[in-house]
């Protein structure tokens, strides 16, 4: 069916790269043990991979001899400018968690993306910003109890002066 | 007895009741809000929930999913985008039916039917799944791969836009479900001598990223939608509406069932059969399909709820998913230390009944809040996407993060994400990714045995095959799914479709019409 759909800008490299991959793999997994035998830590590696590379080869084979799609650029329909700058957001988002901790990325990251993809005011933007990560702070850090990269906000000191305030009053 | 108290469980522990009944009501929320999906919102969950006992996390779980399947037919109706993949076909009658200020209505018959098709559902789970578990302990280990191999094949051909994509994205999960050390001969699979692939990839990291990060930057495409306001008035469907349709929403739950109970197909896909079947067995509609049809919210709708039920079957007595959630669900008892498949339903009858009683008390709670609380409703489902999308994303990192609190997972999870968004792009469909890497020990494990009890012989294998029954026709459904896909059999289809419209001429263009929509 591939056939009959139009071929949008970089499909064709994108299967190329796919049976590239996948041959690599074939590769790998006739390393792990070659035809030693049927049941051999390696038989079921070498048959999904190799399932992987026909499959591969017979889409680019697809895609190869269908029409290019009419008026899509690859900057447009396939890679808009937020998307790689979202792609490029996360990946420092990723980087800074640690270092950094939750508390203070995550702001960051809310900030500026909303800022970014609504185009309204940076105070909107913080509002907002702070009302979801309060919520999600609570939701998820305290009543769900997951542990999150502290960095350089010492949440877990001022979380348990406030648990003492309360047990103490109570 | 006991599975009585165990189905009970969850009526008489408050605790248990408020989680299935929060799960779904957020459940609800999660399917109708566009971009968010029940398979990102129970992937993300697991990552938050892995530290609890089993019972609460499952409860929770239980709700959302039982709540997201109904949840999508929500914007379906009143945006016309289906909130999830089993509403696509509830937008086809819903939208116009709201069009045409009717939207509560649709939505009330909408609620009414998904909880009939939800009963029949889990009845005949509560029926079925005994007896199935007991036979599945005749299986052998080849009837489990054949089984596996049937499920990735069935998600794949009938998920996305291609077969040969299907199988790609199947193969790509088992691939990635064997990185890392093999269990039985502790030889090193696809690690390239890297530490970090020693223990494998993280699956929850593959899944969040798939299905949260991925969808995410689809989001992206078109995040200036604006949302548009539909009145509602009357909700509670009459009950001479309820009893008219009730003998299509029993066929149509039936399909559900059956669908739902397939290893590797679910609600959207019952979804989509429901409705050509309405289409087919209503000669006479009150409006034509297509133009609001309330036959054409019933199928889809009992449908996607009977899946439900329909799902936990194989999961529950096999160990095999009936969708990407339930496969998901099946990560989540692996977590909490749990086997699903025959000797569950042995040695922990209690669970299944538990379940079991979750899935009611889900059912109950999504009538309640299906025909209630539309204001506030209405209110969420507005919400802008240029908040929710960034939120998507820092959940997704969060829940990477939080399972092993290892910032590779995050970037795994990343990376899948990215790698989701340009598969979803060119048309491969990423459900039978997720269940490949669920099936992947299981098929690589069954397949191992079944070849060494054949003292490592093809042929003696080929020839058990074709002479126990049970592999027979598992052998033989997947070279049917294989043979229906090759150009000779779709030719010889439309011959036959072609011949039909001849003897039958209101047929073809009611047929036409709904595959140019879907």
């Amino acid at each position: 069916m591939a056939a009959r759909r139009a071929r949008r800008p970089g499909e064709a490299m994108f299967t190329a790269l796919l049976l590239a991959v996948s041959l690599f793999l074939l590769w790998s997994a006739f390393g792990i043990s070659a035809f030693e035998s049927l049941s051999s830590p390696g038989a079921v590696p070498m048959a999904t991979t190799f399932a992987m590379a026909v499959t591969a080869a017979i889409v680019l084979f697809k895609t190869a001899r269908s029409p290019a799609a009419k008026g899509e650029k690859i900057g447009r329909e396939v890679l808009p400018p937020p998307v790689a700058i979202f792609a490029v957001m996360l990946v420092a988002y990723a980087i800074l968690l640690e270092p950094f901790g939750f508390l203070p990325t995550s702001a960051l990251f809310l900030v500026v993306s909303i800022k970014l993809l609504s185009a309204r005011s940076w105070t909107y933007a913080a509002a907002i910003s702070l009302l979801s990560l309060t919520l999600i702070y609570v939701l998820f850090r305290i009543v769900f109890t997951v542990l999150m990269p502290p960095g350089i906000v010492p949440e877990g000191e001022i979380l348990s002066a406030i648990r003492g305030l309360f047990s103490g009053g109570l | 007895m006991d599975a009585i108290l165990a189905f009970l469980t969850v009526f008489t522990r408050p605790d248990l009741f408020a989680l299935v009944a929060l799960g779904t009501f957020a459940g609800v929320y999660v399917g109708a809000i566009p971009g968010l999906s029940v398979t990102m919102a129970v992937s993300i969950l697991i990552s938050f929930t892995f530290s609890w006992d089993v019972l609460p996390a499952i409860a929770l779980m239980i709700g959302i999913y039982m709540g997201g399947v109904y949840g999508g037919s929500r914007t379906a109706i009143l945006l016309n985008i289906p909130g999830a993949p089993s509403a696509i076909a509830t937008a086809l009658d819903g939208y116009p039916m709201a069009r045409r200020g009717q939207a509560g209505e649709a939505i009330g018959i909408t609620t009414v039917m998904s909880f009939i098709g939800g009963f029949v559902g889990i009845a005949v789970l509560a029926v079925a799944a005994p007896f199935v578990s007991d036979f599945a302990l005749s299986f052998q280990p080849r009837d489990y791969m054949l089984l596996a191999v049937l499920g990735l094949l069935l998600v794949g051909s009938l998920a996305g836009e291609s077969l040969v994509k299907g199988i790609f994205c199947g193969a790509l999960g088992l691939m990635l479900g064997s990185v890392g050390m093999d269990p039985l001969t502790f030889t090193e699979r696809f690690t390239f001598d890297l530490p970090l692939l020693q223990s494998g990839i993280s699956f929850i990291a593959v899944m969040i990223g798939l299905f949260g990060v991925s969808e995410a930057l689809s989001q992206l495409h078109d995040i200036d939608k604006a949302a548009v306001r539909q009145t509602i008035a009357r909700i509670v469907p009459s009950w001479s509406t309820v009893r008219k349709h009730l003998p299509l929403s029993m066929q149509t739950s039936t399909l559900g069932v059956i669908i739902g109970a397939l290893p590797g197909t679910g609600g959207d896909i019952a979804a989509l059969m429901a409705y050509d079947h309405a289409k087919r067995v209503t000669r006479n509609p009150e409006r034509p399909f297509g133009d609001g049809a309330i036959e054409g919210l019933v199928a889809p709708e009992t449908a996607n709820n009977a899946a439900v039920g329909g799902a936990f079957i194989p999961m529950m007595t096999l160990g095999i998913p009936g969708d990407a959630v339930t496969a998901i669900m099946i990560g989540a008892l692996f977590i909490h230390g749990l086997n699903p498949g025959p000797m569950l339903m042995v040695e922990q009858p209690d669970m299944f009944w538990f379940i079991v009683g979750a899935l009611v008390l889900a059912n109950f709670c999504m009538l309640l809040f299906g025909l209630t609380g539309i204001k506030l409703f209405v209110k969420i489902v507005e919400m802008p996407r240029t908040v929710l999308v960034p939120l998507i994303m820092l959940l997704s990192i969060v829940g990477a993060y939080a399972v092993n609190n290892s910032i590779t997972d995050v970037y795994w999870m990343l990376g899948f994400g990215v790698f989701g968004y340009f598969l979803k792009l060119y048309g491969y469909p990423l459900g039978p990714i997720i269940l490949g890497v669920i099936l992947s020990r299981l098929l690589d494990d069954n397949w191992r045995r079944a070849i060494l009890s054949e003292r490592g012989s093809l042929g003696d294998f080929f020839i058990g095959m074709v002479t126990s029954p049970l592999s027979l026709v598992l052998f033989l459904s997947v070279i049917f799914i294989f043979i229906s896909q090759t150009p000779p059999w779709k030719r010889w289809r439309q011959r036959r479709e072609a011949l039909r419209a001849k003897s039958d001429p209101a047929r073809p263009a009611a047929a036409k019409t709904s595959e140019e929509k879907i």
